[in-house]
């Protein structure tokens, strides 16, 4: 017991969920040239006096200011899977021709600087064009443009040095570009950044970034889904033209030199950095963010090395191995990455269940199995897939949802005629009609979704509040489950857990976490809130006829509770049923003001322990093989009937699994109990003889006329 | 005499030995304040990059001086790269060196930097090629007298009376650095008094050996009949020198060059036939010109940039016939007597 008790305080305060979600973020790609960074830091921040002054960030913020403009450059093509070598001769050439522009000719900044960066653009253009619409390969045609742009600038130097050499630019935005500072960080590092951030949103959430990633990710696959390949290669080139035209004008403005050495070898610096920060060089997987930290890198390791005095030549090698360990890391972390994740992912913690109620046939409870549900007619067999939930409408139609995506319609009296009634996508489970007679339906990995009787389907929630310091993001919606609409219309949904998708539903019961939450939609200004979180895998949801409350089943936690989102007990829960012999589902009304309540699967003993022993469920995730974990057991189930104060009534029971071995949701219809399983290939209904034949649900809800 | 009075004399004897001696030590050389005006004292060296034959000289004679006067040389290499060397004495400044010894790569990229040092009350020297900005010191050649040197040697070889036909190619450095502006400056003010001169090619070589060769092979090619190609720089003209020989046109076509005088690079090439004419600003003794320098520097302290001052190296025109054992250096001779 006191093992017990210290275990279950030591998966309290550790939270082992979070390393999983750390490794399922995209990133984490991030964490290699992070840490590498860090040390890198510590090391050198040690060894070399003043590395980290202010002084010295502050004179570095230029350089790395200018490298990470040309960076961003260089990762755009890279990430559209080119590469472009010509940033270095681009640099040189519009160091030199801003210089001519704006300090020999005397044209205006705002004339001499847009000219200067079209120049640069031009050149992109021509790499753009050979590459892409030509398909002229990206290395030798950006090799070519290297050497042709740096001949230019030669020329150019070796007619116009003397003239253009000693010209001067008297103006205060130029000598603001190169000693003015922001917050102690020089113009081009601030303009860095900024672009910095503009292109990250440009990439990550924008139309043109996705059409680079896909480029880079696979052209086929970019082209056969309408992109334009050719000219999202073409703009790339323009991209990064451009961009090393503003590091170009940058540096001119910081050092007014026409140095032939401008820009030699630069190329290999940038991508050096580019590829540091773990930007595949087969393009589609980068980011701007890599790049920054890989030219923090690069910067570092270079200023460093340079202190240690260290002889000619010493420092490119130290840069090559640096460079050749970090891909290797990088090329292993990609490898490997799924693999630790999928190792780490599970992360199990501490649960104690109340007693096993004993369900045994001829026990003295009310669970005592029986075969009530044994005889229950079949319908649709063999044309259902899974349906989770049914409902019936005015006209007796019974609806269900299918597991490829529609809600299927299957027409009164005799239930023989099936017709798709409409197609949404996502496999539906919840359904409830409203008082408008829309069908409002929880759609797996989609969210909450209205019918409308003329067969439109409309979005009504896909995104919740995101919880603060939530690795993951729980704004979207993962597993939408249940729903009820409360009197005044708005509806309160269950998302059956944050941390897996529906194909993978049961291994949240592995966990013993409260992984999932009530979400409200309110259709009067169409927001959505969780409202109550860190449940035990919600499930059914059913309001209670005072308008005030609903009842709701957590799976895991086999229990079900009371809510009450309105009235005096605002807020308030109350566990109706705490030890369910079974892992309870949908919940619905009752002719007779009680409600119904399936069972999807029973407790073991087996496994009831497996929940206070979280090391052994880890161990298990970790080293054996999927197929051989210790489930629940889904294999039998039933219907159940309770009251408001928890007690059970009564037990409907297929004893020898035949027909229902397990149900998820049931409802009763004109003296009828229509059954649904999530596992089966049918619909089943069963005569109830003391129900009242003319109560229908829709007609409790939301009165007779509905 | 009396113990007493003995001991009274060896008593006055001993005092005056004790009064004499700070007179004593004002008389002896140096002056008692040289040696704490060098002593734990840093000098920062930023070179355009080391392993060449100036760079090497320099820093063997800054180091024997160094060693001998308890103080440190600090050496940062940029290694041709104008970003790296901006950042080596961006570090050098934060450091506060006592000295700081700039090797120029161009006459403005580090103009800026210069400022910045001697703003930050560094004692700031600039050597071989002076930037725009005036610092405490600048040591080097006159690079226009280079020229006007090397239109000697153009003129001695291809000239009037040389018999030959005038026809010259000229392969420069790197064309912003003042080595290469000023030289060619001198060049074509001195060619105006010599118009049976004609220059047929003008290109630069980046101060790059291979470079220079393919420069040269190019121009041989196009111009067979062609008397002299003069090179701004004996290590990137070894290249000029080595297209003359593979073209079969050694001693017919004559390789003006100088440089730093080292012996492998100059005289072993001026005996091989490789280089017709040399102008040397012997670098062994640049790199006493630059202790001299950190020597006054340190005891005069001026407030930096308040005194410039240049200390030009005197220039030695070297051929086949003026050379003599001494005309050339080496790095082990330095090792011993350099500085």
């Amino acid at each position: 017991m006191n093992r017990d008790l210290l275990t279950r305080w030591r998966y309290r305060l550790i939270p082992n969920n979070v390393v999983g979600e750390i490794l399922s973020k995209t990133w984490i790609d991030n964490a290699v040239p992070v840490l590498m960074l860090a040390l890198l830091l510590a090391v050198f921040g040690t060894l070399v006096p003043n590395l980290l002054s202010l002084g010295n960030l502050s004179d570095l913020s230029q350089t790395v200011g200018e490298y990470l403009l040309m960076g961003l450059g260089l990762t755009i093509v890279v990430m559209a899977g080119g590469i472009d070598l010509s940033v270095g001769s681009v640099f040189a050439l519009t160091n030199l021709l801003i210089i001519v522009l704006a300090g020999w000719a005397g044209l205006p900044l705002w004339i001499a600087i847009p000219l200067t960066l079209i120049a640069g653009g031009l050149v992109g253009l021509v790499n753009g064009i050979l590459v892409g619409y030509l398909r002229l390969r990206a290395f030798l045609t950006t090799l070519v443009t290297l050497i042709v742009v740096r001949a230019i600038v030669d020329s150019l130097l070796l007619s116009y040095s003397q003239q253009i050499g000693s010209a001067p630019i008297n103006s205060k935005v130029w000598d603001f570009l190169a000693f003015g500072s922001v917050f102690g960080l020089s113009v081009s590092f601030v303009a860095a950044v900024s672009l910095a951030g503009v292109i990250h949103v440009v990439l990550t959430r924008l139309r043109p970034g996705w059409h680079v990633i896909a480029v880079g990710g696979s052209r086929r696959a970019a082209h056969n889904a309408g992109i334009n390949v050719r000219r999202t290669v073409c703009l790339t080139y323009v991209a990064s033209g451009m961009l090393s035209a503003l590091a170009g004008i940058f540096y001119a403005a910081r050092l007014m030199s026409l140095g032939a050495e401008t820009g030699v070898g630069l190329e290999i610096t940038i991508l050096t950095a580019v590829v540091l920060g773990g930007t595949s060089l087969g393009g589609g997987r980068g980011s701007v963010v890599k790049t920054v930290l890989g030219v923090a890198i690069v910067v570092v390791i270079t200023n460093s090395l340079l202190r240690f005095n260290l002889p000619s030549g010493t420092s490119p090698l130290a840069l090559g191995l640096i460079l050749l360990v970090a891909v290797a890391i990088d090329v292993r972390w990609v490898k490997n990455r799924r693999k630790l994740l999928d190792q780490t992912y599970v992360a199990p913690t501490y649960f104690e269940l109340p007693p096993l109620p004993d369900a045994r046939r001829g026990a003295q409870t009310p669970y005592a199995v029986n075969d009530l549900l044994a005889v229950a007619e079949p319908i649709g067999l063999g044309l259902l897939d899974g349906p989770e939930d049914v409902i019936l409408d005015a006209d007796d139609n019974l609806y269900t949802g299918s597991r490829d995506g529609n809600i299927l319609r299957l027409m009164a009296p005799d239930y023989t005629r099936i017709e798709p009634y409409v197609h949404i996508g996502g496999q539906p489970l919840g359904l409830a009609f409203d008082r408008q007679g829309n069908l409002v339906t929880c759609v797996a990995g989609m969210g909450l979704y209205m019918v409308r009787p003329n067969r439109e389907v409309v979005k009504l929630s896909d995104e919740t509040n995101r919880t603060l310091f939530s690795i993951i993001d729980d704004s979207r919606m993962r597993l939408a489950d249940d729903l009820d609409i409360a009197p005044d219309g708005r509806v309160f949904f269950s998302e059956a857990t944050i941390r897996y998708a529906l194909h993978d539903w049961m291994v949240d019961a592995l966990e013993g976490r409260g992984n999932g939450r009530i979400i409200c939609y309110d259709p009067r200004d169409g927001s959505s809130r969780t409202i109550l979180p860190r449940l035990q895998f919600p499930n059914g949801i059913c309001m209670v006829p005072d308008g005030q409350s609903f009842l709701f089943a957590e799976t895991w936690g086999c229990r079900v509770s009371r809510y009450w989102f309105d009235g005096p007990q605002k807020g308030r829960v109350e566990v109706v049923i705490a030890d369910l012999p079974g892992y309870p589902d949908n919940i619905n009304r009752a002719s007779d003001g009680t409600f119904w309540l399936a069972m999807i699967g029973m407790r073991t003993p087996a496994f009831d322990l497996a929940q206070r022993m979280p090391g052994f469920r880890r161990r298990m995730a970790m080293q054996v093989a999927r197929d051989q974990w210790v489930f629940p057991n889904l294999n039998t189930g039933g219907v159940i009937k309770f009251d408001l104060k928890g007690r059970v009534l009564q037990s409907l029971w297929d004893g020898a699994g035949n027909r229902h071995p397990q149900v998820t949701s049931m409802r009763e219809h004109k003296g009828w109990l229509y059954l649904g399983g999530i596992f089966n290939n049918r619909i089943g209904r069963i005569r109830l003889p003391d129900a009242d034949p003319t109560w229908t649900s829709a007609a409790s809800y939301w009165g007779q006329d509905a | 005499m009396t113990t007493i009075t003995r001991t009274l004399a060896t008593a006055a004897a001993l005092c005056l030995a004790v009064l004499a001696a700070p007179l004593a030590a004002q008389d002896a050389s140096p002056s008692a304040g040289f040696y704490d005006a060098l002593k734990g004292k840093k000098i920062g060296f930023v070179p355009i990059a080391m392993g060449f034959n100036e760079t090497q000289a320099w820093r063997t004679a800054m180091e024997r001086q160094a060693a001998a006067l308890g103080y440190e040389v600090v050496v940062r290499d940029p290694n041709w790269s104008i970003e790296a060397g901006i950042q080596a004495i961006n570090s050098l400044i934060e450091e506060k060196p006592d000295v700081l010894i700039i090797e120029n790569i161009d006459n403005r990229s580090y103009n800026r930097l210069v400022q910045k040092a001697v703003a930050a009350g560094i004692l700031t020297v600039q050597t071989q090629q002076r930037s725009e900005v005036v610092s405490d010191a600048y040591m080097g050649p006159d690079w226009n007298e280079m020229g006007r040197n090397a239109v000697d040697g153009i003129v001695q070889l291809c000239g009037a009376g040389s018999g030959k036909n005038g026809k010259v190619a000229i392969i420069q450095g790197a064309l912003t650095a003042p080595a290469s502006l000023l030289q060619m400056q001198g060049i074509t003010e001195a060619l105006k008094a010599h118009p049976e001169i004609t220059i047929v090619s003008n290109q630069a070589a980046d101060w790059d050996a291979t470079k220079a060769y393919q420069i040269a092979s190019t121009v041989l090619k196009q111009e067979p009949d062609i008397c002299g190609i003069a090179g701004f720089w004996d290590v990137a003209d070894a290249g000029i020198a080595s297209a003359v020989k593979e073209a079969g046109l050694q001693g017919k076509v004559a390789v003006i060059t100088s440089g730093s005088g080292a012996r492998e690079s100059a005289c072993d090439k001026i005996t091989a036939g490789d280089f017709a004419f040399y102008t040397s600003y012997n670098t062994a003794g640049q790199g006493r010109d630059l202790n001299a320098i950190i020597r006054t520097l340190l005891q005069t302290r001026p407030a930096p940039g308040s005194k410039p001052f240049d200390l030009v190296s005197p220039l030695i025109r070297i051929t086949k016939d003026t050379m003599t054992p001494s005309s050339c250096w080496t790095l082990d001779e330095l090792k011993q007597i350099g500085g």
